[in-house]
């Protein structure tokens, strides 16, 4: 298959997303009151209502009403004060009713949008930004120094109850396909779920991965779900479509689902851009089907091929009343509002001096961002205002050493780790004063780690302090240039590059502790004379 | 004071009571007593499809002891008093089978509020009783276990779909029985049975645990032969219920003004319904007759207009199936219900287990509503359907800003032979006067008012109310009851041990 940057010269790729959340935070189900527990015993969260017995009628669980606002609140979305629930009628044994409770025509949440930030490599899939200066847009994208802004529209988000849980036995790896058996666990069916459909105004699958993981860090910074797309509480289909570049009709879709990671997410995207473009390319027809994404394979299957939209019966829920949210309601949950990540993103960079790029990837990950935030109060605790010196090298080690290491250690929990935030202050500090060397900080953010010991004592112990007394440097010096004559002759007549043999030879006198920024000063002061 | 040898069912609320309170007998005698004289006398009639002689015993043995410890005054408005329920009304541990096939074996896991509430109350549950399949029917010839005779006649229908309750209580069988109301359910029945059934406003009663058939429309309400007795049992079955978000907030003594009488009430009287096709000539004489005695009693006669009424009955079956589709949906053979054996393909199961599981009837309602909710079809009939209703709703506030209570026919005709009616449609025009105040939500009740001149058999007529305003069709029903009585037990039951 061609390569994506030669398919983007004929076509363009149109991607929507519809993202289902469930909302693992509250304590009961949206209909019920049965638990909301992840992994417990099949069927042991089950009630007449969730099992859909004769006679048995639901109750809106009003957190979850306030989850979908707040969601809604954060996504800039228009709530919509009177919504309803609908009934979507179809039969499979994973919903009870043989019908899934869901919104109408008007959801809690409509007309919404999120501004992408695409920069660095992330920028490299769009087409054409190159004919753009800073500043200037076209369609929804505007250029900025190091990438683009991209304005995704949010068509609107719903409010739905979950399926139960099929296991088919028999066949292989699960599936239905040569199974005997099919058991249903009930306990996710009820749960609460929102789904959040984007407008087709994504373009290249990082996009995609990018919207994906910014409202994942909204949903978090919410704390209305775990967001965990391993065990499923946020899934992700996509739409794809091709159009040739320059024609403004939509193409023939296909739905892809199964991308249960970001990673799966745009990998799945690409293959299906690139699979599209050959059968176009071949002359060929693309159909409005279902697509499965199989990592392994790394391509796309059919699992079910749409001949005519499903006739869901769609009809206004009559157990339910019409949803009528006051402005004191809309207001109190908008005074619930936590700092989202991209005012948070602001802040940092006002109060802190931060780059926009430091800023972003520092709220990437709550984790972090609270993180660096505790070791500039602590910082400001110590030194005042002086402290203000300390954030960028904070910022650096919470995204760079910190992110590192909890990427590889997915368990560990910040809070309770080594790693305090005084203790990181007193690492950048030691770097930022000469104490040790930034290669040596890296030694020592090692040992915090490994030993559960304060940096200063780490640098006392192994005897790291660097030495950056200019006398003490200069003597070196001099002794190694009066031993070296030959070198220093070699060196004046031309070559150049045994200035790294003199300041090895100095640093090796000093067991490595010397500053390495005055050797060179000296050594080049004397040598050059 | 019970008389002699008078059957407690035979009795009122008020008798039995009194009677217990006086230690002339004991509520377990009236539980063991009732069941086997239901055991006895219904063997033919078949109202009752099953029986719950144990529990009964139980709720009886909690009032006796109430009696022994002198707490009698706090066991309940219904203490004591032998009650039977529809059988599309969960109770724990008996079967729920909304008489069909589809659910011949299914043993509820848990009590609708109504029934808990009547329990509650200190009523002595009798059992289960026949309906129209799924409450599909006017006549409870739809029930896949046979029909329920007429008290009066057993060559007739006791009308439906809550036939078997009507009967029931028509035969003193039961003091009382819960019924529920989609287009006439309770209202029709009662008045071919000659007795009083009350549908109240939409909310009144929770819905919870009440297999389902319109949810915008189905609503639960008690059937007596007193008005003062269906004020009873509807106080002790109502009132607000957090596991159904229709139910409501209202707190009335339903017999609180029984003894005003109807000076200078006014009441709506409908020409066009007088004059409707199909009303016969005896029934509109009783009705017309009734309108004269309560005038006689010093109410005022209106006549007004309810322009959208004659649309009801076509929204109503838009509305109606669309909603039983949907409810009906979830008996699919996967978790209980009538499973076809021998599938080893889900949708040959489904097919095969609905297609033998639901009568008729259900499956005509059920394919009805599935068509009518289809996409290109939704917008023409059920988005209308929706409008309507809010027309007849306007109609009902409008009538309401110059009347206190509307009279009119409950059913066009008294009780018909069975099998008389076979075209469908013939049938539906049974719930032609009590349809559109289930579209529009507001209560309604049938009273008797004597027997029709040709046939000989009961004539009910219905008072309907302002939505929450009940205790007004129920001041107007005991102004009835003042003239024409109490309603009789039917008399081939009414022959004393």
């Amino acid at each position: 298959m061609k390569k994506l940057e030669e398919i983007l010269r004929t076509w363009e790729p149109v991607i929507g997303l519809e993202i289902h959340a469930e909302l693992t935070t509250l304590n009961t189900k949206m209909f019920c009151g049965c638990k909301l527990e992840f992994g417990a015993p099949p069927n042991t969260h089950t009630c007449p209502v969730c099992l859909g017995l004769p006679g048995a009628l639901p109750v809106p669980n009003r957190a979850a009403i306030e989850s979908i606002v707040l969601a809604g609140l954060a996504t800039n979305c228009d709530i919509e004060k009177h919504s309803m629930f609908y009934r979507k009628n179809y039969m499979y044994p994973d919903m009870a009713k043989n019908f899934q409770t869901t919104q109408g025509p008007i959801a809690f949440c409509m007309r919404g949008h999120l501004d992408l930030d695409v920069d660095g490599a992330n920028a490299s899939e769009r087409y054409g930004l190159a004919d753009l200066k800073p500043g200037e847009s076209t369609g929804n994208i505007t250029r900025t120094e190091d990438g683009y802004v991209a304005h995704v529209g949010i068509t609107r988000i719903h409010m739905e109850e979950d399926a139960g849980k099929m296991v088919h036995i028999g066949g292989g790896e699960g599936r239905i396909a040569g199974a005997t058996h099919s058991l249903v666990d009930y306990n996710r069916a009820g749960t609460p779920l929102i789904e959040l459909v984007t407008e087709p105004d994504l373009r290249t699958p990082e996009e995609a991965r990018l919207f994906m993981q910014k409202l994942r860090q909204i949903y978090l910074a919410l704390g209305i779900s775990d967001c965990s797309m391993e065990e499923g509480s946020l899934r992700c289909d996509g739409n794809v479509s091709l159009r040739r570049r320059g024609t403004t009709e939509l193409g023939t879709k296909t739905e892809l689902k199964n991308m249960n990671s970001f990673k799966n997410l745009h990998d799945g995207l690409l293959y299906e851009i690139c699979r599209q473009a050959q059968v176009l390319e071949e002359g060929g027809t693309i159909y409005q089907e279902t697509r499965h994404w199989d990592p392994t394979a790394k391509r796309t299957i059919v699992m079910r091929v749409k001949e005519s939209a499903d006739d869901y019966r769609l009809f206004p829920e009559p157990d339910l009343a019409p949803y009528d949210l006051s402005d004191e309601f809309i207001e109190s949950v908008r005074a619930k509002l936590p700092e989202l990540p991209d005012d948070k993103a602001a802040r940092f960079q006002e109060q802190f001096g931060l780059s926009a790029y430091d800023a972003r990837h520092l709220v990437e990950h709550r984790s972090t961002a609270q993180f660096f935030e505790a070791c500039m109060s602590d910082a400001t605790h110590e030194a005042g205002d002086a402290a203000i010196k300390l954030a960028k090298p904070l910022a650096n080690l919470a995204i760079n050493d910190v992110a590192a290491w909890l990427n590889a250690n997915p368990d560990v929990v910040l809070d309770e780790s080594p790693l305090t935030p005084n203790r990181a202050v007193q690492l950048v500090q030691l770097v930022a004063d000469g104490t040790i060397s930034s290669k040596q900080g890296k030694e020592v953010f090692a040992a915090v780690l490994a030993d559960d010991a304060d940096p200063k004592a780490i640098v006392e112990d192994r005897g790291m302090q660097q030495v950056s007394d200019t006398g003490a440097i200069e003597a070196v010096v001099d002794a190694v240039l009066a031993e070296n004559p030959d070198k220093v002759e070699q060196y004046q007549g031309g070559k150049i590059g045994l200035i790294g043999f003199f300041v090895g030879q100095c640093m090796k006198r000093m067991q490595g502790k010397g500053n390495p920024q005055i050797i060179n000063e000296l050594l080049a002061s004397k040598l050059d004379a | 004071m019970a008389a002699v040898g008078k059957p407690f069912g035979a009795m009122s609320i008020a008798e039995i009571q009194a009677g217990l309170a006086a230690k002339e007998f004991t509520a377990a005698e009236v539980a063991s007593a009732t069941i086997s004289r239901i055991e006895r006398d219904d063997a033919q009639m078949h109202a009752f499809l099953e029986l719950t002689a144990d529990m009964a015993a139980d709720a009886a043995a909690k009032v006796d002891a109430a009696i022994a410890a002198g707490t009698f005054a706090e066991a309940g408005p219904l203490a004591g008093v032998p009650v039977g329920f529809k059988d599309n009304m969960n109770l724990l541990d008996t079967h729920t089978t909304c008489s069909s096939n589809m659910l011949a074996n299914y043993v509820s896991p848990y009590t609708a509020t109504c029934v808990e509430y009547a329990l509650h109350a200190g009523a002595l549950p009798m059992g289960k009783l026949n309906m129209d399949e799924f409450a599909f029917g006017s006549s409870t010839e739809t029930s896949a276990f046979g029909p329920t005779l007429n008290p009066w006649d057993f060559q007739r229908v006791p009308g439906g779909s809550s036939g078997g309750s009507a009967a029931a209580v028509a035969a003193g069988l039961v003091p009382v029985a819960l019924g529920s109301d989609t287009g006439g359910s309770i209202r029709q029945p009662a008045s071919f049975c000659g007795i009083v059934g009350v549908k109240p406003t939409y909310g009144v009663v929770s819905r919870y645990g009440v297999v389902a058939f319109g949810s915008s429309l189905d609503q639960v309400g008690p059937f007596a032969r007193s008005v003062e007795d269906a004020a009873l049992a509807l106080n002790a079955i109502s009132g607000f219920d957090e596991r159904d978000c229709t139910s409501q907030r209202a707190d009335v003594d339903f017999t609180a003004n029984l003894a005003e009488g109807v000076q200078g009430m006014r009441i709506g009287v409908v020409p066009a319904f007088m004059e409707a096709d199909g009303l016969t000539e005896e029934v509109r004489a009783r009705v017309a007759e009734a309108a004269q005695k309560l005038e006689g009693l010093g109410a005022t006669l209106v006549d007004i207009e309810l322009p959208n009424a004659k649309a009801a009955m076509s929204a109503y079956y838009v509305l109606g199936p669309c909603e039983a589709f949907s409810n009906l949906a979830r008996f699919d053979s996967v978790r209980y219900g009538y499973c076809d054996p021998g599938h080893a393909d889900l949708g040959a199961q489904y097919e095969a287990s609905r297609a033998k599981g639901f009568g008729p009837e259900a499956r005509r309602r059920i394919m009805l509503g599935s068509y009518l909710l289809s996409a290109g079809v939704y917008d023409t009939y059920y988005y209308p359907a929706q409008q309507v209703r809010t027309l007849i709703t306007q109609d009902y506030d409008r009538a309401f800003q110059q009347v206190d209570c509307i009279l009119t026919p409950v059913s066009p005709r008294t009780a018909f032979k069975f099998g008389e009616i076979g075209d469908p449609t013939q049938m539906y025009l049974s719930d032609m006067f009590t349809i559109s105040i289930n579209i529009a939500g507001n209560g309604g009740m049938s009273v008797p008012v004597g027997l029709g001149a040709d046939t000989q058999l009961p004539v009910g007529v219905q008072l309907i109310s302002p939505a929450f305003k009940d205790v007004n069709m129920f001041r107007a029903a005991a102004a009835l009851e003042s003239v024409y009585g109490p309603a009789p037990v039917a008399p081939q039951f009414a022959k004393e041990d």
